[in-house]
């Protein structure tokens, strides 16, 4: 959004959106969590997957969700990876007895529930619709933006089982774009984990509280299913590279040029014109829905 | 050698709160102007805005509004309390305040139970956790 702002106020041509680590390598990770704990490192509560732990379980009880629907979430993006070369579970395929057998991180989080910690980076670059249409791809528009921040620390928070911030970001991202749920042909969802893709999609109107499971079952987001959520993998299955994951597949899969996860008829899904794209901070923090579409 | 488990830091908004605590009193405080009792610690109130406020006690009993069972350890210091309880407690005066739940197994817990006020110590510091509430 920022990148749309300065562009339009002519400040420059070209915004370059980037991101590179390497947490897995060099452990930087585990050091993040206990400097930035606070006073709940003294009751043992470090890091995002037990904030978004305590998140899930109070959806748990609010509607009844659970590794039921999770399980759709984490098999269903594993399909995708394993069309993927790059994506670090290319060669690991995962059935729903291998998710039920996976250790407990923070219970109720298996570990197919967590992103995964990756080496790595990942760029695009926003500019004007002319310019755009005179380079080498084809271009991706922005047909629709909008943010909402409800900012509240999970631990005081009333929002953990919906609506988040998701809701009235795409009421702005639709909106500003005229879609339906109707209208999207693919969702890449930031997936810090399982539970994040099926509030998000929730709070965006896919489906009502506790609809979920049913919603997932039948190969939904899969290769094949008739709403393909997270075509790379995800930050479940390909790589962690925090809202360039979700937002840079979705460019790919709208220039097709993603091989054999192309969406279309290589994988038996409709050719993507329009595939909407989320980002999230903190734990359910901050929430960015942005709708993006063919030239 | 046995990791340590981080400690208290109090700063100017929870020195009084950690204070309280150090004598095995749970405090928050409560605004002068609304009433509104408030958690996190903070120099105002989040309804209406008023600086004026007391730190009074509570009564240290409350409701699981949430909670997570850690089966692997972030800190080391933590390795031996695996499996451990972090829970999101409604305290009954108002504030829901993260802490710890003792005195059951992890699979007891649940969301709505009534827990009250445990002191464990650390170090020399007192930490509020939360076990079942017992019947009397």
């Amino acid at each position: 959004m920022h990148a749309v702002g300065v562009l339009e106020q002519g400040l420059c041509n070209y915004v370059a959106i980037s991101y590179g680590h390497n947490p897995l390598s060099s452990g930087g990770l585990k050091s993040v969590f206990q400097e930035r704990a606070g006073n709940e490192a003294v009751f043992g509560q470090f890091g995002a997957s037990a904030g978004y732990a305590l998140a899930a379980r109070r959806a748990m009880h609010e509607f009844g969700t659970g590794p039921d629907t999770w399980k759709h979430i984490a098999v269903g993006q594993r399909k995708w990876a394993n069309l993927n070369p790059i994506a670090m579970k290319y060669k690991e395929p995962m059935t729903f007895e291998d998710y039920f057998k996976s250790r407990w991180i923070v219970e109720p989080f298996r570990l197919p529930d967590n992103c995964l910690i990756t080496d790595g980076g990942r760029a695009y670059i926003v500019t004007s619709i002319e310019r755009a249409r005179d380079l080498p791809n084809p271009p991706v528009l922005i047909l629709g933006m909008g943010q909402h921040n409800p900012s509240t620390d999970v631990q005081q928070a009333n929002h953990l089982a919906g609506p988040t911030g998701a809701k009235k970001a795409a009421e702005s991202a639709f909106g500003m774009a005229g879609i339906t749920t109707t209208d999207v042909d693919a969702c890449q969802i930031y997936d810090c984990f399982t539970y994040t893709v099926e509030i998000t999609l929730q709070d965006y109107g896919f489906f009502g509280p506790g609809e979920g499971q049913e919603w997932f079952e039948g190969c939904t987001i899969e290769p094949g299913g008739r709403m393909p959520v997270n075509t790379s993998g995800g930050q479940l299955s390909e790589a962690y590279f925090m809202g360039l994951t979700p937002f840079t597949e979705a460019v790919m899969q709208l220039m097709e040029r993603c091989g054999p996860r192309q969406l279309g008829p290589a994988t038996g899904t409709r050719k993507p014109e329009i595939i909407i794209c989320s980002d999230n901070g903190a734990i359910l923090q901050t929430h960015t829905c942005i709708v993006l579409g063919k030239d | 050698m046995a990791h340590q488990k981080p400690l208290p830091r109090p700063d100017a908004d929870t020195a009084p709160f950690w204070e309280g605590c150090s004598e095995g009193i749970l405090r928050f405080q409560r605004c002068l102007s609304c009433g509104h009792i408030r958690w996190p610690a903070s120099f105002l109130c989040p309804e209406c805005h008023a600086t004026e406020a007391a730190w009074e006690p509570s009564a240290g009993r409350g409701t699981v509004y949430s909670f997570v069972v850690y089966h692997v350890a972030f800190d080391p210091g933590f390795k031996e309390d695996l499996p451990y309880v972090v829970a999101l407690v409604d305290i009954d005066e108002g504030p829901r305040m993260l802490s710890n739940i003792r005195g059951c197994l992890p699979e007891e817990v649940r969301i709505g139970m009534p827990v009250e006020l445990l002191w464990e110590d650390r170090n020399g510091s007192r930490l509020p956790v939360f076990r079942p509430l017992r019947a009397c």
